[in-house]
């Protein structure tokens, strides 16, 4: 509440700033989303990415990781779905098309953040700075395989064949007939409440949980906290590989540069403001696609990067409101081994430094 | 090859690397200060479009050069404050700083000069000979007033990090916030005085980002601000290394835009780019840098 | 000596002070006074409220009820930085220093000397510090960085800063935990010397030898108590006894020795020769060895810090052996080199199982349900159906409230404990080690706790307690040893004296005439003689 008041007076302050009426621009806000069907099948898909995204930064979340990659693992993995998409989707019907794109997209997402899960559980680099280092080298990377590996000239793959494509809603939806809304939507809808319901049940997702919130218990009592947080972020490395069922199977296409940037990073504010569970996290999702979409209908008037001035307000409001009430377990989880409570000695302890964390066997034979 | 090794890639080296190097040394004073700092890139942009804005305004390279200054101080402050005094997690506060940054200076690009991607030119200090190579470029990158500022910064900060009463206070609560309490310091205060320091540092890459290109552009940090969090981990919270690794950084990009000028863009010279990520990645993997890192960093201070 | 003039050590007291964490009350009505130009001594159990008294002086911790006076005034505000502006400076058990800044910049961080510009003078702390090193004869090493130093010489430092400081009081936590011999008569050569100027000074030990030979007053506490003071110069024959009594308590340990566990009954769990290292490149244990026979329950006595958690650890597969190896039912296990993770389950399995003492830290995660936390460590590979698991470990012991759906944070300690305990005992066991097994725990509960180690014990276990209590140990062992600097100095059996146990723990070489019988590593170490009664 505290969020959404102070994110709607720094609204009505910049609309106010461009010299418009705060109600206006509100309206034409409202009619470019919730307002029409159109409106709303543009919402759900601009949702669909930030739905993934921030389940993915939540998964890691849930097990203690920032797992700041999200965006150059979606990158990555998106690229892949474009450059196996024209062959696939030509060779295959849908059935058997969709998902080896998809899945060859989310395994090249999962490797990546397998990557930065080896590195820091087996080698102590902290997540963060491993993931900040690998989504520049996807930067870097990404335009050179387009221009080199697969001779692009205008940085974008082919056409994906038409077995690789995911129908629109409007198949089943009329109203959201000319809207960039796919199946993706519903299908992430399906994924967030399959994990939720895997972190809940399976051992595996139990013991992330229990990971995220006390490693040394964890430890002491045999579970492999190595293990687990590689798993984690193979998971959300993963999850985030299915982005491009969204943005390439289901509206450009095709893979160009720059598809999809910013829903990782917009994650972690889907993420932080859902983190009560699965209806909170769609929820925040749809808020941020609604902002991410009420930008563009207000373009005219007031430049839609208003919108992420607004997200990056309620990003700090919600942290300042779970910091003042103390949040919970999830959020708390601190770089480094903040979750490791109890640990008297700050001499040998207190080292968790950002860049090198201590690998998880905490003593070793010298 | 005589082309590449030339006055010129000198010149565009120091170019290219004061911004980098600036952003690093802010990073080291937040760091050593104990700040997980990833908000570098969105200080470099608000300074850059706080100085062009400003000296666009009222015609004047200082003024435009004190705003960029003093947005810098601002922002690097307030993100020591949201870290130190209301708990929030340094990452999300960095990551919505830099986005805060990023569509901020877009929307103001819009509000101000009614354009998406740059603004107006400004004049910017004018010092030097006029030319674009050789010595005359050289003598140019040399005695721009915002790289001799910059040099200065760079330089003094291991100093006034050793041999100052701040720079011994924000060393120790960097290295052991229970401690630096213990001896009576005002760990979150003191942090917050390191992330100002920081941010002025830093912005003086954005102020010279900003003026070498006599315009903001969006976006147009580019990325620099995470190579220079690079560039602090590779040299171990040292200002000085920091600095060094920036001036190799610079030389490898210059080098690259020489080669590129010399094969017709090779896509390949691109990949050069990759150096800085790859190696910090694998010293940390490697373990090279370990325990380099202040021991207090992210941590408060306990009970 | 006089080049600073006398230090004038103001008079410090607590009256009635009070000092509660949650349901625990660490000092209860405390009324103790420091006098200038004394050495006072405070003594007592873990967990006596030693510390916390000293805090209370020093404005580290503000007392529940009661009051503070420095000089004959209430402490106001009750600050460390207000306390040391009176003159009043806290040395802290963990040294609170900064391991890369030199001894000079440590010295004088928070009080730096500076010139125009806020430059460090570090010539000037430096002419300071040495002159204040040649009045107290505190040598310690200015230039290199701290982590480089010793221990003593890091201990040294925090007094010589607390000194800079114009601390005319000095309050020591555990000074001597972790000094060698020499460095401890070096220590209270200064602290002498200091007082011979007139500073207060108190000093918080375990060691009765050191309060003998260098104290000039001492105060004994128990349970948040006084239970004994004396406030002369105490130099008198059996005095060690009876510091001995007044530290452990009264208390008549309930005689009852568990039924006795015949000869050859076969070795459950042996430890031969182990040497484990700390982090800090330390002896944890230094060749430690025992043996367990199978029905036996084997108490282990000491001083804490004392290697009890490396025991704990290295059993329980979480701390490699650097020398040594680990027994089960005459089966070696290994090292515990690999994935501490598979070596725990791998012990487990063997039937080794492992209570570890820090409950928040190692056994329980608050904020987690308790019938997660009663198969914590356990998933996939649990015999019975999970909630038929649950419900069973569930109904070990009665659980308050009986709801398993409930945080394990919400919990009382006891049951916390209860819950701990029947995770554990539920597992088919061979050897269980149980350290700390009631702290923090009612009385109630503890008694409950107990039973269930000698019940199982009683079924063939081969069992292990580790505990601060030597009442409990005294009531529930068939053997007790004791563990010191990482070896077993001596064993004893269950009805010896207090002051035999505690001398051994407390490594009393004094004029006592109850001296415990050491047994070296020489006897330790040859097989068989740990197992002999």
């Amino acid at each position: 509440m505290f969020a959404a008041a102070g994110a709607l007076l720094v609204f009505n302050l910049v609309v106010a700033a461009f010299g418009y009426a705060p109600r206006d621009t509100l309206g034409a806000a409202f009619a470019g989303t919730w307002g029409t069907a159109y409106g709303t099948g543009q919402v759900l898909f601009k949702a669909t990415p930030l739905l993934l995204t921030g389940l993915a930064f939540h998964v890691a979340l849930r097990c203690g990781l920032f797992n700041i990659g999200t965006e150059g693992q979606l990158a990555l993995g998106a690229l892949v779905a474009g450059w196996l998409g024209p062959s696939v989707g030509a060779a295959f019907p849908p059935l058997l098309a969709v998902p080896l794109v998809v899945g060859a997209s989310v395994t090249t997402a999962a490797a990546l953040g397998a990557l930065a899960g080896f590195m820091r559980a087996r080698l102590g680099v902290h997540e963060i700075i491993s993931g900040i280092m690998l989504n520049r080298c996807v930067d870097v990377f990404l335009p050179w395989v387009l221009v080199v590996g697969l001779g692009a000239t205008a940085l974008r793959t082919d056409d994906i064949g038409a077995g690789a494509r995911l129908p629109g809603l409007e198949v089943w939806v009329p109203a959201f007939s000319g809207s960039a809304v796919s199946v993706a939507f519903p299908g992430a809808v399906v994924v967030t409440g399959v994990v939720y319901l895997w972190l809940e049940r399976s051992v595996a997702g139990r013991e992330m949980r229990w990971v995220g919130l006390s490693p040394t218990a964890c430890g002491s009592q045999g579970v492999d906290v190595a293990r687990r947080r590689i798993q984690a972020m193979v998971l959300s490395g993963g999850l985030a590989g299915l982005v491009c069922a969204g943005t390439v199977l289901g509206y450009k296409g095709y893979y160009e540069l720059g598809l999809g940037a910013g829903a990782g990073f917009s994650g972690i504010a889907v993420a932080m403001v859902g983190r009560s569970g699965p209806v909170a996290l769609v929820l925040a999702a749809l808020a941020f696609g609604t902002l991410a979409q009420a930008g563009l209908s207000i373009n005219a008037q007031v430049p839609k990067e208003a919108m992420s001035v607004l997200e990056a307000v309620v990003i700090l409001l919600v942290a300042a409101a779970a910091g003042v009430t103390g949040g919970d377990g999830a959020t708390r989880a601190t770089p480094g081994d903040g979750a490791e409570k109890g640990d008297g000695d700050g001499a040998e302890s207190g080292a968790a430094p950002l860049a090198r964390t201590r690998p998880v066997p905490s003593e070793r034979v010298p | 090859m005589s082309e590449i090794l030339s006055l010129t890639t000198v010149a565009e080296t120091w170019r290219i690397a004061v911004p980098y190097a600036c952003a690093a040394v802010g990073g080291v004073w937040a760091e050593r200060s104990g700040v997980i700092q990833i908000g570098l890139e969105g200080v470099l942009l608000s300074s850059a479009f706080a100085s062009v804005a400003v000296a666009h305004a009222t015609g004047s390279a200082p003024a435009g050069l004190f705003a960029g200054i003093g947005v810098g101080v601002i922002q690097s402050a307030f993100h020591g404050w949201l870290v130190e005094r209301t708990k929030i997690d340094a990452v999300v506060s960095g990551i919505a700083l830099n986005l805060l940054a990023y569509a901020a200076t877009r929307m103001a690009l819009r509000a101000l000069y009614d354009s998406s991607s740059n603004s107006p030119s400004i004049g910017g200090f004018e010092v030097g000979p006029r030319g674009a190579e050789g010595w005359q470029l050289l003598l140019r990158a040399l005695f721009d007033p915002v790289a001799v500022l910059a040099l200065i910064a760079v330089v003094a900060s291991p100093w006034l990090l050793q041999r100052t009463r701040l720079g011994l206070r924000v060393r120790a609560c960097g290295e052991h916030p229970t401690a630096a309490q213990a001896a009576g310091l005002d760990v979150a205060r003191t942090r917050i005085v390191a992330l100002a320091v920081s941010g002025a540092v830093c912005a003086l890459g954005g102020v010279h980002l900003a003026f070498d290109q006599h315009r903001f552009e969006a976006g147009m940090s580019g990325g620099r601000g995470f190579i220079a969090l690079a560039a602090v981990v590779l040299s171990g919270w040292r200002a000085g290394r920091a600095a060094v690794a920036c001036l190799a950084f610079g030389l490898l990009e210059a080098l690259q835009i020489g080669l590129q000028s010399l094969f017709r863009a090779s896509p390949a010279a691109t990949l050069v780019q990759l150096l800085p990520y790859v190696a910090t990645l694998l010293v940390l993997a490697l373990g090279i840098g370990r325990g380099a890192a202040p021991a207090g960093i992210g941590r408060a201070p306990e009970t | 000596m006089t080049t600073r003039g006398a230090l004038a050590g103001p008079p410090l007291s607590l009256r009635a002070a009070t000092k509660r964490y949650g349901s625990v009350t660490a000092v209860a009505g405390l009324d103790l006074d420091l006098l200038p130009g004394r050495i006072h001594a405070l003594v007592g159990e873990n967990g006596a409220g030693k510390s916390t008294a000293l805090k209370m002086l020093a404005g580290y911790v503000t007392p529940t009820s009661g009051d503070v006076y420095v000089d004959g005034r209430p402490l106001t505000p009750l600050s460390p930085r207000r306390a040391m502006s009176l003159g009043v400076g806290m040395v802290h058990q963990h040294f609170m220093l900064v391991p890369p800044l030199s001894g000079l910049e440590n010295l004088v961080l928070g009080c730096e000397p500076t010139r125009a510009g806020g430059r460090l003078d570090l010539e000037r702390a430096r002419r300071e510090a040495e002159a204040l090193q040649v009045e107290t004869g505190l040598t310690v090493p200015l230039d290199p960085p701290v982590r480089n130093l010793s221990v003593g010489e890091q201990q040294r430092l925090e007094i010589l800063r607390v000194l800079y400081r114009g601390a005319r009081a000095i309050l020591l936590d555990e000074p001597t935990a972790v000094l060698s011999p020499v460095e401890v008569e070096e220590l209270y050569r200064t602290l002498g010397r200091i007082r011979d100027r007139g500073a207060t000074i108190a000093v918080v030990t375990h060691r009765l030898d050191e309060v003998v030979r260098f104290c000039d007053e001492l105060t004994v506490m128990r349970r948040g108590r006084r239970a004994l003071s004396e406030m002369k110069r105490i130099d008198e024959p059996g005095l060690a006894d009876r510091l001995t009594r007044a530290i452990m308590g009264h208390e008549v340990a309930p005689p009852a020795v568990p039924s006795a566990v015949s000869d050859d009954a076969p070795v459950g769990l042996a430890v031969v020769e182990a040497t484990a290292l700390r982090p800090d490149g330390r002896r944890g244990l230094d060749r430690l060895s025992c043996r367990v026979r199978a029905g036996e329950i084997v108490g282990i006595a000491g001083v804490e810090g004392n290697g009890q958690t490396e025991l704990a650890r290295a059993l329980a597969g979480l701390m490699p052996l650097a020398s040594g190896w680990v027994e089960l039912r005459g089966k070696r296990l290994d090292h515990g080199t690999g994935d501490p993770a598979r070596a725990v389950q791998r012990r487990r399995d063997a039937g080794l199982v492992v209570v570890h003492e820090d409950r928040h830290r190692d056994e329980m995660i608050l904020e987690t349900s308790v019938a997660e936390n009663l198969v914590l460590g356990d998933l996939g590979r649990l015999p019975d159906a999970e909630p038929d698991t649950v419900a069973r470990r569930f109904g070990i012991f009665d659980v308050r409230p009986p709801d398993p759906e409930q945080l394990g944070g919400a919990l009382s300690g006891g049951n916390q404990q209860k819950v701990v305990m029947a995770r554990h005992l539920d597992r088919p066991l061979v050897a269980l080690v149980a350290a700390q097994p009631t702290r923090g725990v009612d009385i109630g509960t503890a008694r409950i706790i107990r039973a269930a180690l000698a019940e199982r014990a009683a079924a063939g276990a081969a069992v292990v307690v580790i505990s601060a209590d030597l009442n409990e140990l005294r009531g529930l062992s068939h053997r007790l040893l004791v563990l010191r600097q990482g070896r077993i100095v001596a064993e004893l059996p269950p009805t010896a004296s207090e002051q035999t146990i505690g001398q051994a723990m407390l490594g009393h070489t004094g004029p006592s005439s109850d001296r415990a019988p050491e047994i070296d590593d020489v006897a330790t170490t040859s097989p068989g003689a740990a197992d002999g009664r």
